[in-house]
């Protein structure tokens, strides 16, 4: 059996050519499944990455954007407080600002924005010196200020530590705000998103609400629940009370709902190329076949040598198969490495960059995949041709020009 | 079992009868005839006469559509297609006029392929084969493939690979209908040593000049034998 492989090899290798040619459909189709499937770990890895250094147990309130709704809707302090009051389980609520203020301090542009106990929560961004804003922070409205590793650069270049601006402040037009806090290099690339956090300033809100924005409604909310509280009914709830108090329509969000959405996302991106690499696997092997034929014909009287030395029908068959399987395994094999390469570069290159999150490379999937197409390709488009090979006449074959 | 222990080959009665549509070709038409091991025959006649039919037949390439063929004792009428495909492989072996190599292989690999179906380990195959590539005297050309080879270079790489599996008869189809003169008659000397070291040969052939090599000449006119006489007899 082993010398049908070596001789199977043999003859592949004296057409090289023509082997190669009759792969390279497999090789693509391959490639495509295996470099998708290492794309979407990749991507299923990073949403999970995103979603798991913040709680869960948030989710945002926005007032939907349709006529006359708009004013109705406009969240204001006052909600936050009925929001805070009425509904059990709710741990605090926190408001975003319209727009983040850019703003001078000292020579330097920074952008001043609301900070919160959320900050804790949700950043994506390591502590790297003194504290986050805190729940006293907030309620006392304290002039203090956690500052990014950008505004750290640029409002103190000749700064020893992070931790040795802790202490010292900051002025933004005539108010002065005193560093509490710094934070490190962001973990995810927001820049790359098109939102640059690195100069941030953050305050916490009701300071911010104090100084710069009295009066003025929010852009949305972010409600926290308890630990253990449920999330879902706390959002009905909250919905149901804002809907009577403003007579007025939210869309609702929470970290569930976007991972949800963003994996069905890739689940349907995943059908599509799956139904894309069944057509491709099928175009393949028609394509194998169709040269494995062309090589029978082509190879009709070395099949009639063959078998006027003493070939058994059971033996030109059994080369011409294994002939075929070494092909589809080598486009399978080749397009399998190609995926996983082409699946690394889109996983580090892009996903990597934005989520910070590397996931593992899926050899189980990728060898899973490229075996599943070798044994089908083989097995539904090399037997035919194998078994035309094994019952030509061998009189007529060799009388084959 | 074998009562006549010298006869290899012992056909009676044998007819192929070739239907293509209404028409029916009677190519053999009753043939009786037997070999002994150790001859050297040719079989001659004119073009349609039904040698190659016969060659068929006798090499197992092809069944008799009525009458006996017994092969070293074997009666090979009624065997199925890998029946006969076993008996090619033990008992004959094949020189064609167009030498007939696998192109893109080595004289070497070429000679081993009864052996890689007989089933031998491949390091006694490509022992076997270079004795016999040097028996017929190219055993230093074994590792060039047939397109690097002379004409008479392939033939004697298609003598090697006849032999290789020690056949009980050699068959040969106007073994030297593609070569020149000279070397045709290199190919022809080294029938006559196979043949006296023993090997019986059977070789079919229009040319007298190669006939006149074997001992025993066997005429065929439209399907049936019209003589059958020791070379060098009068025609
Ligand atoms: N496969 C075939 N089908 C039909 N007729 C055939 C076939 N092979 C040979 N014949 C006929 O049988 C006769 C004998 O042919 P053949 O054995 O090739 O003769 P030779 O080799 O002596 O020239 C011829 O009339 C030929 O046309
Ligand atoms: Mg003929």
């Amino acid at each position: 059996m082993f010398a049908y492989f070596i001789e199977a090899f043999r003859v592949l290798l004296a057409n090289r050519t023509r082997s190669i040619l009759t792969v390279i459909g497999l090789v693509v189709g391959v490639a495509t499944i295996v470099s998708v499937q290492v794309a979407a770990q990749g991507m299923a890895g990073a949403v999970s990455g995103i979603f798991k250094g913040t709680n869960a147990n948030t989710f945002f309130v926005f007032p939907k954007a349709s006529q006359g709704n708009v004013v109705r809707a406009a969240l204001k302090l006052s909600d936050l407080a009925l929001v805070q009051q009425s509904v059990p389980g709710v741990a605090s609520v926190i408001p975003f600002s319209r727009a983040p203020s850019i703003v001078d301090a000292g020579h330097q542009r920074v952008r001043l924005r609301f900070g919160g106990e959320s900050d804790k929560r949700f950043s994506t961004s390591p502590l790297v010196a003194g504290r986050t804003l805190d729940a006293d922070d907030i309620a006392r409205a304290t002039p203090v200020c956690v500052i990014s590793d950008n505004a750290l650069t640029r409002l103190f270049p000749n700064a020893a530590s992070p931790g040795s601006v802790i202490g010292t402040s900051i002025y933004v037009g005539s108010k002065r705000y005193v560093i509490v806090g710094v934070f490190g290099k962001t973990k995810i690339d927001t820049a790359a998103l098109g939102l640059d956090i690195s100069n941030d300033v953050a305050i916490p809100w009701t300071t911010f609400y104090n100084n710069y924005q009295r009066g003025s409604s929010f852009f949305g909310i972010s409600v926290l629940a308890e630990q253990g509280a449920d999330l879902k009914k706390i959002e009905k709830q909250t919905q149901a009370l804002l809907a009577q108090a403003h007579g007025a329509q939210y869309q609702y969000f929470d970290f569930g709902f976007f991972a949800q959405t963003i994996n069905g996302f890739f689940n349907i991106v995943g059908l599509i190329v799956g139904a894309v690499g069944a057509i491709s696997l099928v175009v393949a092997g028609i394509g194998i076949m169709n040269i494995m034929l062309v090589s029978v014909t082509e190879r009709t009287r070395e099949i009639g040598i063959r078998k006027a030395i003493g070939a058994r029908r059971s033996q030109v068959l059994l080369q011409f198969f294994i002939e075929s399987l070494l092909l589809s395994a080598f486009g399978c094999i080749t397009g399998m490495l190609l995926g996983v390469a082409l699946g690394e570069i889109v996983d580090r290159g892009f996903i990597a960059r934005i989520s910070g999150v590397t996931g593992g490379i899926p050899w189980l999937e990728a060898i899973v995949i490229a075996v599943g197409f070798a044994t089908i390709v083989t097995v539904v488009f090399g037997t035919y041709p194998a078994y035309r090979a094994a019952k030509l006449d061998p009189i007529q074959a060799l009388r084959y020009e | 079992m074998n009562e006549r222990p010298n006869v290899v080959i012992d056909v009676a009665n044998l007819t192929k009868t070739y239907a293509s549509g209404e028409l029916q070709v009677q190519a053999l038409r009753g043939l009786t005839f037997t070999i002994n091991r150790g001859e050297y025959v040719a079989i001659m006649g004119p073009s349609g006469s039904g040698k190659s039919t016969l060659m068929n037949v006798l090499g197992c390439l092809d069944r008799a559509t009525t009458g006996t063929y017994k092969l070293d004792g074997i009666d090979v009428s009624q065997l199925d297609d890998n029946q006969l495909a076993e008996i090619r492989l033990k008992k004959l072996g094949f020189v064609f006029q167009g030498f007939n190599l696998l192109a893109r292989t080595d004289a070497l690999r070429n000679v081993t392929l009864p052996l890689f179906y007989a089933g031998m380990p491949a390091k006694e195959r490509e022992r076997r084969a270079l004795e016999r590539l040097t028996e017929v005297g190219i055993g230093e050309r074994a590792r060039h493939k047939p397109t690097e080879l002379s004409g008479g270079e392939q033939q004697r790489v298609a003598i090697a690979r006849a032999l290789v599996n020690d056949p009980a008869v050699l068959l040969a189809d106007e073994p030297t209908g593609n070569l020149d003169s000279k070397t045709s008659s290199e190919i022809l000397g080294l029938f006559d040593r196979l043949s006296a070291s023993g090997r019986t040969i059977i070789v079919v052939t229009h040319d007298e000049g190669v006939a006149k090599h074997s001992r025993r000449i066997l005429r065929m006119l439209d399907g049936v034998i019209i003589s059958d006489a020791p070379a060098g007899a009068p025609v």
